[in-house]
């Protein structure tokens, strides 16, 4: 499965500089119709009011254009939801009020931390890391702005989700979801780790 | 002024049918999510009230309308109260369903006395 | 004493106008105090919970108890005029509405005299957070009433416009012959009645959660509140644009001079959008994981069509007028840049992909203030500037006007754009602290609140002043097109006192016009 970040990146482009183009166009209309139309002595409205083969024409074109993206989209989407997971990394994420605990089932790992004492986990890079995601309270949300990606964690329910971890170095995570209190304060962390340097975690925090 | 508009059912029945053609496209394509189900809140009372509007068109002409309606105001006053008691405690509630009866015997009786006054 | 209980649709609106700026400034205070707050990073004015209590009532109170009552308050006000009718349908209901309403709102706020402080879980209130455990006390509960009387009130008030549209229409005006304002309300109440029960419905659920229990059960509890709720919630955010679109499309089409281009391409849009707008609720709840995001990622994009639509017929009206830069004029030509931003990010994060970074966090916040603060209240304002005269008989001062439209351009730019490269760059919403890397852009933020704050006590020395020293508005002050211009300003008790021109179009009195040039036109080409 490729990684969100990838994906994420071209998508957005995708409609970033749709936007912008249709804002251009539609801004320029605008100031144009502003100033050329401005009421001069002597000038007489037109008395059009209608047009509707140019009402169909824009229709369409824009009904064209939703269709790329969400083709797009439905695309993106599909790649993110095929949980493949052979060989992953599994790790299950339990957020409660108002902190996280990360669990490695069968390596024996767990690390807990709340807003006194933030905790972090580790990841190996460039494998793909499942997360089952869960909350013991309210909902919370696990976001990691460098991914571009988050889940809700709801009660009762288990997230299933992948990821793929480039590069090296500490990304940052917080909560996304207000959930009372000490929602500013519900931060975690991921170690990104080269395969070693991640076994090394491993036995260090058996 | 000679003849009354027409009965306005059109739009309502327009938006009804997309409504309940987006509710049949999510149930469809959610396998038979419940949420499908609220694309019939708007569309029952809407097509009710069209057909209502078609049988019983507005009769036009003028209107028999009150200027001031105190009642009104101690109703909602009633009913707010006895909201704020499904909070506040039974006695609110009693409280709010007491100014809300009085305000509604008394709005009964001031439409009847207009009704009367006009007719007479 | 007995003005409390006029049932006059126009002195019930104008009580609405009053009520929802009291509310409209309240909020706005508990904005100023948290942008006061996030200036800098750390907290330096107030406590967590406080904080968490300013962005509920904030939220709460500008869509629960300003922009949706105003929207409908200027419904309540302009569509018997507009239709030719000599009062509202029901002026009782409209009356018992807007009493339900405003002590919904008082409801709403008294929360701040309890112990636990007002409702704070968001304007949202999300299961289970909101329950008793999550969220105890009676401020939280006050709250629930509180929406639950204020969203029940503005249902009955948009009821009496739909029926006043349905059957009090004078003869001639069939339902293509709306003006283009009433047909926006028109469709605005198809919305409120299809939506608005479910919220009070999910209200009383909610306050049955916290007193009983056991309501929303199981894993599958808290999307069925989510389900409920947004079904209304993102209705609303329409509830509180269509009004404000209608009001610039009459704003562009009196100062272009021209008839409203593509009326019938207009009146199509407005069904569509309407219904496709109840449709995508569940891009509220995409990070779920529990609906069918293919589904209402579809919808939500294609809002895009009809909302094209519609920025092309206030174009066109534009195109091959004569253009006067009125104050109204400026505030639609706000509203239509602006609203813009709004809707591109709106279709950014109809993409669940894209979603799943900037959900939760400043870009939508940023996203819906384009919508709703820089677009529908420049759009609202146009309204107000627009029709003040026609209200009141006097006339707004112009140039205060436009200078305060350009303070709140500024203002609102300088506040809401930064937002979006917060939110990407990772400051999540509902937070009264954020790293410390993100302090420079959330300062030029609070600037903006403040400038934001100069240019709303502008527009409101404008409306003392004009009050105070009145200047005569006259029947007709723009040259405008449809009937509320045909009666005096104010309009008397029952609208209109002599009879209305022959109803031939949705601009009668551009019709008018228009007729009586041919004939003199007539009249000069024969030879004497």
């Amino acid at each position: 499965m490729a990684s969100t970040r990838n994906d994420f990146a071209s998508v957005w482009s995708l409609y970033l500089w749709i936007g912008i183009a249709v804002a251009v166009l539609v801004l320029a209309a605008v100031l144009f119709a502003v100033v050329r139309y401005r009421a001069r002595p002597g000038r007489a409205p037109s008395r059009r009011a209608e047009a509707n083969l140019l009402e169909v024409g824009v229709a369409i074109v824009i009904l064209a254009i939703v269709a790329l993206l969400v083709f797009r989209t439905f695309h993106t989407e599909a790649k993110e939801d095929d949980s493949s997971a052979a060989g992953a990394v599994r790790i299950r994420v339990d957020a409660f009020q108002w902190g996280w605990k990360f669990t490695y089932p069968g390596q024996g790992v767990t690390v807990i931390g709340n807003s006194d004492r933030e905790p972090n986990f580790a990841v190996p890079a460039g494998r793909t890391v499942s997360f089952a995601l869960t909350s013991s309270d309210v909902i919370h949300a696990m976001w990691i702005p460098g991914q571009k990606f988050k889940k809700d964690a709801i009660p009762g329910r288990v997230n299933h989700f992948d990821m793929e971890f480039g590069g090296r170095g500490r990304e940052q995570g917080l909560c996304s979801e207000f959930c009372g209190l000490r929602h500013s304060n519900m931060r975690f962390g991921v170690w990104v780790l080269s395969d070693a340097s991640y076994e090394r975690w491993l036995a260090a925090h058996r | 002024m000679t003849g009354g508009p027409r009965a306005g059912g059109g739009p309502l029945l327009a938006w009804s049918s997309i409504m309940i053609a987006l509710g049949l496209m999510l149930a469809i394509w959610s396998g038979g999510e419940a949420a499908a189900l609220l694309f019939l809140v708007g569309p029952v009372p809407l097509l009710l009230l069209a057909a209502w509007s078609r049988l019983r068109p507005a009769p036009g002409g003028p209107r028999l309308l009150a200027r001031v309606s105190i009642p009104v105001v101690v109703v909602a006053i009633g009913v707010a109260l006895a909201a704020i008691g499904l909070t506040g405690g039974l006695w609110l509630v009693l409280v709010g369903a007491e100014v809300g009866v009085f305000g509604l015997v008394w709005l009964i009786v001031e439409i009847r006395s207009e009704r009367r006054r006009a007719g007479g | 004493m007995s003005r409390l209980a006029a049932t006059d649709h126009k002195q019930t609106a104008a009580k609405i106008a009053v009520a929802s700026i009291f509310f409209f400034l309240l909020s706005g205070l508990l904005a100023l105090t948290m942008r006061a707050e996030l200036a800098q990073p750390g907290l330096q004015f107030v406590s967590d919970h406080t904080y968490d209590e300013l962005f509920t009532m904030h939220g709460s109170g500008m869509i629960y108890l300003f922009l949706t009552p105003a929207a409908l308050g200027l419904g309540l006000y302009l569509v018997p005029l507009q239709v030719g009718a000599s009062q509202i349908a029901a002026p009782r209901l409209a009356l018992f509405g807007f009493w339900l309403y405003l002590c919904g709102g008082l409801t709403m706020y008294s929360g701040f005299l309890t112990n636990n402080g007002a409702g704070d879980d968001t304007w949202t209130a999300t299961i289970p957070l909101s329950n008793s455990t999550g969220t105890p006390g009676m401020g939280m509960d006050l709250w629930v009433i509180g929406v639950a009387l204020a969203v029940f009130g503005s249902l009955l008030i948009a009821i009496t416009i739909l029926l006043t549209i349905l059957r009090h229409r004078a003869p001639g005006m069939t339902m293509l012959r709306l003006p283009v304002f009433s047909w926006t309300m028109l469709a605005t109440t198809f919305m409120v009645v299809g939506s608005f029960p479910v919220l009070v419905v999910a209200m009383g659920l909610l306050l049955a959660e916290r007193h009983l229990g056991g309501v929303f059960t199981g894993s599958t509890g808290s999307i069925v509140y989510q389900h409920l709720f947004w079904f209304y919630g993102h209705p609303v955010v329409y509830v509180m644009f269509f009004p404000f679109v209608g009001a610039v499309g009459e704003a562009v089409a009196t100062f272009s001079r021209k008839r409203f281009f593509g009326y019938r391409a207009l009146v199509v849009s407005l069904l569509f959008f309407t219904a496709l707008s109840m449709a995508v609720w569940g891009h509220h709840m995409f990070i779920t994981g529990a609906v069918k995001n293919q589904y209402y990622s579809l919808t939500s994009s294609l809002l895009a069509v009809p909302a094209g639509i519609e920025y092309l017929d206030l174009i066109g009206t534009m195109i091959g007028g004569a253009i006067v830069l009125r104050a109204p004029m400026l505030f639609a030509l706000g509203f239509i840049a602006q609203f813009l931003i709004g809707v591109l990010t709106g279709i950014i994060v109809a993409s669940p992909p894209l979603d799943d970074h900037v959900t939760g966090t400043y870009f939508i916040v940023a996203h819906f203030h384009y919508t709703l603060f820089a677009g529908s209240l420049f759009g609202l304002l146009a309204g107000v500037h627009y029709w003040f005269p026609k209200a009141t008989g006097a006339m707004l001062r112009e140039r205060l006007a436009k200078a305060s439209f350009w303070v709140l351009v500024l203002g609102a730019n300088l506040t809401f754009f930064p937002m979006f490269f917060l939110g990407y760059d990772g400051m999540p919403r509902r937070v009264a602290d954020y790293e410390p890397r993100l302090g420079d852009l959330n300062l030029l933020s609070s600037i903006g609140a403040g400038v934001i704050a100069i240019g709303v006590l502008m527009v409101l020395a404008n409306l003392v002043v004009s009050l105070r020293r009145r200047e005569p508005a006259g029947d007709d002050p723009w040259g405008a097109q449809t009937l509320e211009w045909w009666t005096s300003s104010p309009p008397p008790e029952h609208n209109f006192e002599r009879p209305l021109p022959q109803i031939t179009s949705h601009a009668p009195l551009l019709d008018l016009r228009e007729h009586e040039e041919e004939v003199r036109e007539r009249r000069v080409e024969v030879p004497a």
